[in-house]
């Protein structure tokens, strides 16, 4: 699974600022700040889960809400709670 | 963490442990999906359930469509008690909490 | 809710019976349970193998004692007697 993403900028705005300077950039310190936002979790077959992030853990596991199932583009399923598995080394 | 959307979930799991004993909806690989009731989990996702329906989404090709894409069918079948290995669990969504 | 009963305790229980094993490719078994491990890997006596070929057909082959590779199961059902029976 890669990693939770902010979500896209609608089409045609420019790039996205960069984050606030009280976070130093590392991942732990991106995927704590994104907690409570919305955000797009993309997973390696394409399938991308769009919600709000409730929490996370160390095996990426990802709790979201008003989740949204989009493939190619289209919503395929709606969640109101979802549990994405993450890459629990087994 | 003073922003945390719901209350009683502090990490993933929390949300499996909130939902033991209700039906929860199960995406795994391979196409397949179950929706049953939640008995068991453990830090690996292998849960046990029961009164499982299973659905197997099979793509028949079609002559002439691109790869990928062709009639897509499901198959189910319904299992009474069900032990799922972990590694295949995709996403677990418990029911509404609203 | 801290005494919570684990999956591969229900499987544990299993030990001795029937089992079918649904594996994440097009392939099945059941047999009889002997044991099992912490990565489900697992030994089955008396065992037969179930593969569909993608033309739908299937297909069974009598085994004696196997051992599956846990890496390669998806599914478990307890006390099944197999794809002919769901």
């Amino acid at each position: 699974m890669d990693s939770p993403s902010p979500p896209p900028p609608p089409e045609d705005s420019p790039p996205p600022p960069p984050l606030p300077s009280t976070s130093s950039g590392s991942p732990t310190d991106f995927l704590k700040a994104v907690v409570g936002k919305r955000v797009v979790v993309r997973l390696v077959s394409g399938v991308d889960y769009r919600g709000l992030l409730s929490c996370l853990d160390g095996y990426m596991n990802i709790a979201l809400e008003q989740t949204e199932e989009h493939v190619n583009g289209r919503i395929t399923n709606r969640y109101g709670d979802a549990f994405i598995r993450g890459n629990n080394g087994s | 963490m003073a922003d945390v959307p719901s209350q009683g979930v502090q990490e993933p799991f929390d949300l499996i442990r909130l939902s033991l004993s209700e039906r929860v909806f199960v995406k795994l690989r391979g196409d397949r999906q179950l929706t049953g009731v939640l008995h068991a989990y453990d830090g690996h996702m292998n849960l046990i359930m029961s009164d499982v329906e299973e659905t197997i989404m099979i793509v028949e090709p079609v002559e002439g469509a691109p790869e990928g894409e062709g009639i897509v069918r499901a198959v189910k079948r319904n299992l009474d008690m069900l032990f799922v290995r972990g590694d295949g669990v995709i996403l677990v969504s418990p029911p509404s909490r609203t | 809710m801290t005494s919570q009963i684990l999956p591969l305790e229900l499987i544990d229980r299993c030990i001795g019976s029937r089992i079918w094993v649904v594996m994440k490719s097009e392939r099945e078994f059941t047999g009889t349970l002997l044991g099992f491990d912490d990565f489900v890997n697992m030994v089955l006596e008396d065992v037969t193998e179930y593969e569909t070929t993608p033309e739908g057909d299937r297909k069974s082959t009598k085994l004696a004692q196997t051992l599956l590779n846990g890496n390669n199961i998806c599914m478990l059902i307890p006390g099944s007697a197999g794809p002919e029976s769901a």
